[in-house]
Parts: C-alpha cells; structure tokens; sequence
C-alpha cells in the first residue's frame, strides 16, 4: 500500500480514520476471490458427460468471496474496523505482542522439520518448549524436563495404547 | 410408541460396560475440556477422530456425546469461578456465576448451573427422543433441492448469527467454502485447486482446519495478547450444594430455560447465545429480586444455564434427522458419521437404528454420570483452571501435532496446520467467527452434491429450486434472513444518526 493514509483530520468528525490492518485484510479478501476465479478458469472440464460440471460451485464460490470481499473493502474505507476477539486468557488491554506468537510458529516449523530426522519426542519437544517459552515460563530446566517427559508419554501413549505409527528417530530400538 | 420400544433396545446398547466406560471417558474428559481455556468440545471431538477409527461406530459416539455433553458442564465453572467467559453461550453465565462467587456464593452457582444443566439436558433428550424419529420420518421425503435449500438456510443463519458482523461471518463461511472445494473433484473426476500438489489431490482433511483454526489459531492469539496478571481464581471451599431457598429459586428458570433451549437448538438459527440471552431477560423481568440482578441473582444462572443445555440437544435434532449441523462442534460430529461411512439424516433411523438409539440413550446415561462428576467433584475440576498457562497451551499444541500428524503420518499435513493457525489468529484478531468456517468446509461438498443431483434430475434447469414448494418456501426464508437483519440495522442506525 503505497497510497498514503488519509489523515484524521481531514474527515467529517463522525468518521473515523481508515485503519490500515483493516483495509490490508480487506483487499486480501478480493485478491482470494481473484486468485480463486483463476484457479477455476485452468479446471479442466472433461468429456464427462455432467450436466453440471466441475467448475459450477466454484465460480459461484469465487464470486461470492470476491463480492464480500468487496463490500469489506468499502466498510475499511469507510473507517470500519474490526475489534479483536476477547478470549479467556487474553487482556483487551494488553500490548500487542508479536514476537510470541512469531517464536510459537518457528517452534513449531523447527519441530516439525526434526519431527522425521530426529523422530517425534524431540520434534515435539520443541515445539512444547518454544509455547512454553513464548507465554512467559523462564525456568529452563522444567520447562525441557516437562517437554520431554509430555513428548515422551505422548508417543508411548499413541503408538503403544493406540496403535499409531508415529516416527521414532534417533530413539529407533530404544522405544 | 415405536420411540420408547427404540429407547429401551438403545438403552440395551448403551448399558454394556463397554460402552459404559466409553460414555465415562466421555464425559470426564469433555469436562475437562470444558473447564480448560483454549481447548474445548468441538477441538476434542476433531482430535480424537483419527484415534477412535479403529472403534465401533457405536463406542465412539457414544464417547464423543459425553464429550459433547460434558463440555457444556465444565465451560459453566470456568465462568463462574474465572471472570473471562470462553465460548460466547456462557458469558451470560458469567454476568451473574461470577458475581455470585465474589459473595461466597461459588457453591450454589456451579450447583444451580449443574442441576439445571441436569434437568435441561435430561428434558432436552427427551424432546429429542421423541421429535427425531417423528421428524425423520417426514424428511425421509425431502427431496435434494430442498435438502439443498436447507443447507442454504444453515448457512445464511450461522453466518449471520454468530459474531456481530453479518459480512463477516459470510467472509468466513466461503472461506471455509472454498477450503472444501479443494481436491479431486468426485463426480467429474477433475482436480480442483490443487496447485499441482498431489497431496491436495484428495481434499484437506477437515481436521487439519479445525484444529489450525481453533488450537493453533488460539494459542498464537493469546499469546499475542496474554493476561499478565493471574486470572483471579475464586476458590471454592467443599462440595457444589444449594440451600432450600435456592432449589425454590432455581426450579422454575431451569424449565423456563429448558422451554427457550431446545427450539432454539433445533432450529438451524445458530446456537446457544440467542436462548440463553433471552432466558436472561425473562428471568430478570420475572424475579422477585430484581435488585440483585447484576450483583449475584441466582435466577440469572439458572437460566441461562438451563438454555444453554437445552440448545446442546435441541441442535442433535437437525443433525440427526437431516444431517444438518448448526454448531462447530455438531458439525464435526456429522463429519464423524461420515468417516464411519453414515450419512446422518432420516435414512440413519433406518438403516443404523442400533447406533443412533444407542447414542440418545447414552446422553441419558452422560447426563446422569455428569451430574455425580460436577457436584461432588466441583473443587478437582476448579483446580485445573490453576495450571499454568504456558505447560496448557504447550500441551495443546503437541497433542494437536499428534491429532494432525496421526492422519497421513504427513509433515505436509503440519505445514498446512501451521497456515491454518495463522489464518485462525488472523480471524481472532479481526472479528472473523471461526463456527462459518468450519461449517462451510464440512457442508459444502455436500451442498454441492445436493445442488447437482437436483440439476441432473431435471435436466439442467436452474429453476427447478424455486419450483419444488419446499425449496422455494426455504429459500424465500433464507433470503429473508439475509435481509432483514441489514434493513433492522439500517433502520437502527438512522434512527440513532
């Protein structure tokens, strides 16, 4: 968005400012319906005798989110904004903190890139202790000890009580 | 009464210790679920869907409606002893449950919330055993313009219900609508936005979605934005327990609730809030102690309470009968029957009676099993509302790798869990409701099935959804559903300007 924000004062007092986040989520509601109505253009309908063919529900489906999407757009530029969700650990009132959830996700994508490597317990193990980090816990110790020990009851509990297949990793003949 | 012949042989298959132990596991665990924040019904049911595969059909319902049922019983401690509802149907618990904690009152709260959770859910089944089959029985009938017709009106009603933003919610379900078209196309056989990856050649799994946008979607969320000081949590001294004057307090709000309940959850009109807000402002112009509504009232737990558990089983009346699923978690329960290969609807009475009669049975049972778990045991479920915030959240987000993972044994599947989470926080954060979505994806293939056998039967004509009475009745309610609300809105807001 190159386009600079219209600034408050510029409005009739009733309005308020467009709020950026909101007209970003806006717009990637069209460029969804967009990307969707090319993505059923390049379906091929087939010889397949169908009286309604493969790419009915999907154009309706495109048009539908690229009309909403439009409208959203117009309620950002009208100063519409979204309030975030209220849940029961959050605080309205709280800064907004990027960086936790940033770390949880790369915890989890490290995890899950060691999940076959080095096998489950310590791919979830991780992830476990990167959440754990994320919300706060500072003692190191427990937290690798409870992580370890929750994979590890995990994997037993799933592959052993439940009969999943679950890769073993470096624990290979130990588990 | 071929219903109450039907109960008994249910009640033959729910009594088995098996099953017995199948409906305990259920309802603790659908308890602790409800008590816990971050993770409830709907999540667990999704979770323990590649895990219960190997289960009898009947085992495993049985299991997720103590589950179903369970969670409605612990989310109501949550709300009483920590003052930060959860799910939207028990923020009105929380206006009065709290407030009666704060006064020492935490005892007869979660007593009246679980007695009339019993009673509700008990009067609940029991309209449901006897409307279901009757209903059934007129929607063998149906015919596929209507069903799809039907699918519309969910739709239209869970997405504008929900939430505060009609246009949101609509945002969300063709969201989720889009999801489901992903993969082979069944009737043509042509791939459908698969982005050449052979992996999306089958479809993504639904339980992939759930738990991306409900547990991953959720935990990146709240931490984002964590309370930071400790949640205040009312300690609970003893048993849950009622005096005389609040059984004389609480009887009658918990039939009115019930009343109010169950039609609302057995029409597709979008849950439980809308009842229990309701059961709220009767109560409050019924009481005969108007002075302490919003300072503790008893009525005003009762109540709405009872409402919510009425809701619970008056949505397994559509569900069951016609297939047609109007909560998140009802939705994931119909996308059970499907992986055991069911269709829920009218035909589900007749060609699985065993099942079906088996699993309203054993709601009888959970009931009474949640009953003896929530009094008695009130303080061990408040306990758990003490765990540390950062080893809970942790310990969702494994058992939801496990959950995923445990599907195709597919990193691939952990890749797409991780951008559904993203996509979950980004739906918190900007008032999305996450219940449209998850319909949207688990409806509509069926929605399209629907709509193209009702094309093929008349050759192709669109007209034959307007013609059939039934679906024109239908969908001339569903687009009255979508415009009223904005005329009422408009309206409002031109008064106000």
């Amino acid at each position: 968005m190159l386009d600079p924000v219209p600034p408050a004062v510029a409005l009739p007092s009733s309005r308020r400012p467009i709020s950026v986040p909101d007209l970003l989520v806006a717009l990637g509601v069209v460029l969804l319906g967009v990307l969707l109505l090319i993505g059923t253009n390049q379906i091929a309908t087939s010889g397949m005798n169908t009286v309604v063919g493969p790419k009915v529900f999907p154009l309706i489906v495109s048009f539908g989110t690229l009309g909403l999407g439009v409208l959203l757009t117009i309620g950002a530029l009208r100063g519409h904004r979204a309030e975030p969700a209220t849940e029961e650990d959050t605080d309205p009132n709280a800064p907004v903190n990027l960086a936790s959830p940033g770390l949880i996700l790369g915890g989890f994508l490290l995890g899950t890139l060691l999940l076959q490597p080095l096998g489950f317990v310590f791919g979830t193990a991780v992830m476990y202790f990167t959440v754990a980090f994320a919300f706060g816990e500072r003692r190191y110790g427990l937290i690798a000890g409870v992580a370890l020990i929750v994979a590890l009851i995990t994997y037993l509990l799933f592959t052993r009580g439940l009969g999943l297949t679950l890769p073993p990793g470096i624990l290979k003949g130990i588990l | 009464m071929d219903a109450i012949t039907s109960l008994f042989a249910g009640f033959e298959t729910a009594l088995t210790p098996i099953n017995l132990l199948w409906a305990l596991v259920g309802v603790t665990l659908g308890t602790l679920v409800g008590v816990l924040p971050g993770i409830g019904p709907a999540l667990t049911v999704a979770l323990l869907l590649p895990v219960t595969a190997k289960l009898p059909p009947v085992s495993a319902f049985i299991m997720f409606a103590g589950i179903y049922y369970g969670g409605m019983f612990g989310g109501s401690t949550t709300s009483i002893l920590l003052n930060t509802p959860g799910e939207s149907s028990s923020i009105i618990t929380a206006l009065e449950g709290n407030k009666m904690a704060r006064k020492g009152r935490a005892a007869a709260a979660l007593a009246t919330a679980a007695i009339g959770s019993f009673v509700a859910g008990t009067i609940g089944t029991m309209l449901l055993t006897f409307a279901a089959p009757a209903i059934a029985e007129i929607a063998v009938q149906i015919r596929p313009e209507a069903k799809f017709s039907l699918i519309m009106l969910a739709f239209v009603t869970i997405s504008a219900t929900f939430g505060g933003s009609p246009l949101r919610g609509l945002i969300s379900l063709f969201f989720g609508l889009c999801i489901g078209l992903v993969g082979t196309d069944l009737q043509s056989g042509q791939a459908r936005f698969t982005l050449g990856r052979p992996e999306l050649l089958d479809g993504i799994e639904f339980v992939t979605v759930v738990i991306g946008l409900f547990a991953i979607g959720e935990t990146l969320y709240v931490a984002s934005r964590l309370r930071k000081d400790k949640a205040s949590v009312i300690k609970l001294e003893g048993n849950a327990r009622m005096t005389r004057e609040d059984w004389r307090r609480s009887w009658k709000p918990w039939l009115r609730g019930t009343a109010l309940g169950f039609p609302f959850g057995a029409i597709p009109a979008g849950g439980a809030e809308i009842p229990t807000f309701l059961s709220y402002t009767l109560e409050k112009r019924l009481t005969k102690h108007p002075e302490e509504f919003g300072k503790g009232a008893i009525e005003g737990v009762a109540g709405p309470e009872a409402a919510n558990n009425a809701a619970a089983a008056g949505v397994l009346v559509p569900l069951l009968t016609l297939g047609l699923p109007t909560s998140a978690t009802a939705a994931i329960l119909l996308a059970a029957f499907q992986q055991y290969g069911l269709q829920p609807g009218p035909l589900l009475f007749i060609t699985s009676p065993e099942l079906v009669w088996g699993l309203i049975a054993s709601l009888y049972i959970g009931n009474v099993m949640l009953l003896a778990l929530n009094l008695p045991l009130a303080p061990v479920w408040a306990k758990l509302l003490l765990i540390p915030r950062p080893f809970l959240y942790a310990g969702i987000l494994v058992f939801s790798t496990v959950g995923v993972y445990s599907l195709n044994n597919s990193v691939f599947d952990l890749f797409l869990l991780a951008l559904f989470g993203i996509i979950g926080y980004g739906m918190r954060r900007f008032d999305f409701p996450v219940t449209p979505a998850i319909i949207g994806v688990i409806l509509g293939p069926t929605a399209e099935n629907f709509s193209r056998t009702a094309l093929q039967q008349s050759n192709g004509d669109y007209s034959t959804f307007v013609r059939q009475p039934l679906s024109a009745f239908i969908l001339f309610i569903v687009a009255l559903s979508l415009i009223v609300p904005a005329v009422l809105k408009s309206r409002k807001a031109s008064v106000v300007s």
